[in-house]
């Protein structure tokens, strides 16, 4: 088997691996899911830096129990949100409210990618 | 009383003799004078020396009429941390970093002794003694270690509790202060090589050794910080992207980028612009990182107690920076090279990739950890940025460091040859895919997991590779322990320790599982195929701490979660318990006592019944690889001593 | 051509970290005792509860007078110091149209009253077993108090143990 052949014949299998990785059924989603999702998203309020997934004070367990109720109750995402930052402040979410100044969040690793493949795309024999 | 003075007296001799010998090495570079490096270095050191043994005779004696011993220390604190006081708050910490820099300054002034009058030495040694005495200036003035208590107290209030609660205390400090004072040197060597002009001469490159121990001394250092979270913080997480060790991660992504870039110069002198900029980086981060712990303007766990220091070490940070770059710019036309980078996919330019990722990486890290300042200046709300966004940006980068780390050394220099790269990465490349249809077929369904072991095996393979060619050229040569001469053996060391790091790292964080069993006494319960079982509380009193111990069995191995209060301080800490083996850690917390129970200091619960307690259980799977691929980095960095030297080199 | 691509690049950097320094020099530490509670200026969150004798306790019941709602622990050292304060409080202001109304916080039921017992509390605490009434008022420690005012609007927010001083200086502006 030449080098060529044997390299399209790896190339093959890798399609078909990731094929198969993307095409496998994942597990469905619950709510249950959902408020775990959505509990790492929410920062404990009386910690400095966890979120309330991953903390047990009472604070942390109260907020639980409220996202637990809202999502239950048929409520989206940004409902949850807004209602723990009406009680917390907006230091609680563990990202910035989107737009405005959050762009710069966003747009800035994007930027820096750029960069990155225009200075390593100008490599080329002088 | 005497203490205090001949500790204040100590720091001032510290910093005359930083002083004068900075002074003496610009009238030596500039003038030709005679240089008193040695004799400066070692005075300041004394300085330095006599300051530290004051503040630890004054912390093992508890000494109370110092401030600083009655705010961290108490009667009943043991040796060990009596000792570690010195660095638990922040003008004591300046101690370490001063007396670790004083030892640098002198081990660099003993090893260039020959090349003394060396027009680059005398501005490197200028920039060390700068850099020293700005530190115990710190000192001298408002970061004052050896202020006197006005109150006459019998009893100080002991140190932090989580930081008398793990003897890491003793070893994560000093580790991760070598590593950074480390990087002071490669920055004093650019500054001088800059002002000097004689930008084209190897000195990086001899020095390569020692950047690599600094390197190794912060990434052990780092490690251990999280290894010590993950013992104490009670949440079983080993990394928070809080402030402060987004401060550490900062210069440790550029110094692990300068450290590779270096090797491109070595080999054809490319990347000069590169290497200058990230040693002056390097250090600039260092020094924003002490602003992040001791400035009091971010919120951290780890912060020490902000103080008046903020402007001063931004300012510092601010001023080596633009020093830096200002005098890269102008000398921006000797830095010019004949030759280039030939392809992207050469090994110069799969380096030049690596510096742009790390620098990009570090980049982004500094911003979410600033977003939060500058979203308050121009908005006036306070924001978070967390976990989710840290989590979004690190792993493709992450991602792609490592599918790089099992490209680099397939690829040839000077050019992109497919036929090569296939030969020598055909057997890497079939073991990478049959990985990932064994763990698809066991279950595993996490894309994350899959990708990261496939990039891994692929780096783990290239590391193997180069090892195994190194060992067969060492049996050849019929000398074994030549193996260790090779240039890349180290380093494919390190690289081995950082795959197992990673996948320990994707494993655990995919699969960890959290739950929350109530138990009465005698009782047990299957969690995640793990049997625990509860007996009963115990009570364990020191005069250093008392503690409500839960007694637990996990598989029938003992343990003891609890929660401790230390004497002296009001705060009382869950203390949790681990059963740690290669396949999986058992974390397990006391979260909280039924009515009754309030005594022990655990939260307690309305709906848990009398004399049952409620553990925190949480299952992670391999995350014992964390601390084992960081022993590996360890050393491997420490491998690099046997590196032969590049003058030795014959074909490069 | 090169020498202009690194002196350019230097130059943006340069400027990028004197802007990053001066931002991040004019920035104040954290203070960690100052609150400024979301809730300042917006209607209290309504709630009712059972109060540890056995009686019902509503906001809305209180519309007219000015509530002093303040959360506590059995457990919690800072509000021991408290209680007798807000007792006085609340003895000197029972003819004003001011009502303290206490929230247990993350507490049993027994211990609640026992302390309630120990301290002669001189109003009434209500239970909060799943933490609502904490979690809609922002709560993460006691002792925490909110003033609120006849229209039920909350006025004060205070972190740590109130003294009667304090209190009677925000209730006399009301």
């Amino acid at each position: 088997m030449t080098l060529l052949s044997s390299f399209r014949l790896w190339c093959l299998a890798v399609v078909l691996v990731v094929g198969s990785v993307i095409l496998l059924p994942s597990a469905p989603s619950t709510w249950q899911t959902r408020v775990a999702h959505l509990e790492t998203l929410v920062k404990c309020p009386s910690c400095d830096n966890l979120s309330v997934a991953q903390s047990t004070t009472a604070s942390s367990l109260a907020v639980r129990a409220q996202i637990t109720a809202m999502v239950r109750a048929g409520d989206s995402d940004t409902q949850v949100f807004t209602a723990i930052e009406r009680a917390y402040g907006p230091t609680v979410l563990l990202t910035p409210p989107s737009g405005g100044l959050t762009n710069l969040l966003w747009m800035g690793p994007l930027a820096l990618l750029l960069c990155a493949v225009v200075i390593v795309a100008r490599l080329r024999r002088r | 009383m005497i203490l205090s003075w001949i500790g204040r007296i100590g720091l001032s001799i510290g910093f005359l003799s930083a002083v004068l010998g900075a002074v003496n090495q610009l009238l030596s570079a500039r003038r030709g004078r005679r240089s008193w490096a040695l004799p400066a270095a070692l005075a300041s050191l004394t300085g330095i020396a006599i300051a530290v043994g004051a503040m630890q005779v004054a912390l093992i004696t508890h000494n109370f009429s110092l401030a600083y011993v009655a705010e961290n220390n108490a009667t009943f604190t043991p040796l060990l941390y009596s000792i570690t006081g010195m660095w638990s708050a922040l003008e004591g910490s300046l101690l370490l970093w001063s007396l670790i820099l004083g030892l640098l300054v002198v081990a660099v002034v003993v090893y260039y002794r020959r090349q003394r009058q060396d027009q680059v030495v005398s501005y490197a040694t200028m920039v060390l003694f700068i850099v020293a005495g700005f530190f115990l200036l710190l000192m001298v003035g408002p970061a004052d270690p050896f202020l006197l208590n006005p109150a006459h107290v019998l009893q100080g209030a002991g140190p932090n509790a989580l930081l008398q609660d793990n003897p890491l205390v003793a070893i994560h400090p000093p580790l991760l202060y070598a590593g950074f004072v480390g990087f002071t040197v490669p920055f004093a060597f650019a500054m001088a090589m800059l002002l000097s002009g004689r930008v084209h001469e190897q000195w990086p490159i001899e020095q390569r050794r020692w950047t690599v121990l600094a390197w190794g001394s912060l990434s052990v250092g780092i490690v251990l910080g999280s290894w010590w979270s993950y013992q104490v913080l009670g949440w079983g997480g080993f990394w928070g992207w809080d402030p402060v060790e987004n401060a550490a991660l900062l210069p440790w992504l550029t110094a692990t980028a300068y450290i590779h870039s270096v090797v491109v110069q070595d080999r054809r002198g490319l990347f000069r612009v590169w290497n200058l900029s990230l040693a002056v980086g390097t250090f600039s981060l260092t020094v924003l990182g002490t602003f992040f712990t001791r400035s009091g303007v971010l919120q951290s766990v780890h912060a020490f107690s902000s103080s008046t220091l903020g402007p001063v070490l931004i300012g510092f940070f601010g001023l080596s920076l633009v020093s830096g770059l200002g005098l890269i710019a102008w000398r921006g036309d000797e830095l010019r090279t004949v030759v280039g980078v030939d392809s992207p996919f050469s090994r110069e330019g799969i380096f030049v990739m690596n510096n742009v990722l790390f620098v990009g990486f570090a980049f982004v890290v500094l911003l979410g950890t600033v977003f939060p300042l500058l979203y308050q200046a121009i908005n006036g709300v306070q924001v978070t940025v967390g976990t989710p966004y840290f989590a979004a940006v690190a792993g493709p980068g992450s991602i792609v460091l490592l599918g790089l780390m099992g490209l680099a050394p397939l690829v040839s220099w000077r050019r992109f040859d497919a036929t090569t790269i296939w030969r020598r990465a055909r057997v890497t490349a079939w073991t990478c895919v049959a990985s990932v249809v064994v763990l698809e077929l066991a279950g595993v369904r996490h894309w994350a997991v899959l990708l990261v072991v496939f990039l891994g095996v692929a780096a783990a393979g290239s590391a193997l590779r180069t090892l195994a060619n190194n060992v067969t050229s060492a049996r050849r040569r019929q000398a074994p322990w030549s193996v260790l001469r090779s240039p890349s053996t180290a380093g494919m060391v390190v690289h081995l320790g950082v795959v197992i790091l990673a996948v320990g790292i994707v494993v655990s964080t995919s699969y960890t599982t959290r739950t929350e069993v109530t138990l009465s006494p005698n009782q047990r319960t299957v969690v995640g195929g793990h049997t625990i079982g509860f007996y009963g509380f115990g009570k364990r009193t020191t005069t250093l701490d008392s503690q409500t111990l839960v007694n637990v069995t996990v598989d029938g191995a003992r343990l003891q979660p609890a929660i401790t209060t230390f004497s002296g301080r009001s705060q009382a800490v869950g203390t949790p318990a681990i059963s740690s083996n290669l396949l999986r850690d058992v974390y397990l917390t006391f979260d909280a006592v039924g009515q009754g129970g309030a005594t022990s200091g655990a939260q307690v619960q309305s709906d848990v019944p009398v004399g049952a307690v409620v553990l925190g259980v949480t299952i992670e799977p391999l995350l014992s690889w964390l601390w084992i691929g960081g022993l590996i980095i360890g050393l491997g960095s420490a491998l690099t001593l046997g590196r032969r030297r590049s003058s030795d080199e014959v074909n490069g | 051509m090169r020498r202009r691509v690194v002196a350019l690049t230097a130059l943006v950097l340069v400027v990028l970290t004197v802007g990053f320094t001066a931002l991040l020099a004019t920035r104040p530490p954290i203070d960690a005792t100052a609150v400024h509670s979301p809730l300042l200026g917006t209607m209290a969150p309504a709630f009712s509860g059972t109060s540890l004798n056995g009686d019902t306790v509503s906001l809305q019941q209180e519309r007219g007078n000015i509530v002093v709602l303040n959360f506590w622990a059995s457990w919690c050292a800072p509000c021991k110091q408290e209680s007798p304060n807000l007792s006085s409080f609340a003895w000197s202001q029972r003819t004003n149209h001011v009502k303290v109304i206490g929230v247990v916080y993350n507490d049993t039921v027994s211990s609640a009253r026992s302390f309630e017992r120990y301290y002669g509390a001189l109003y009434p605490s209500i239970s909060d077993p799943q933490g609502s009434i904490a979690f809609h008022y922002g709560v993460t420690a006691p002792p925490t108090t909110f003033v609120i005012d006849r229209g039920g609007r909350v006025v004060a927010t205070l972190v740590g143990p109130a003294s009667q001083g304090q209190l009677s200086a925000i209730v006399s502006r009301l």
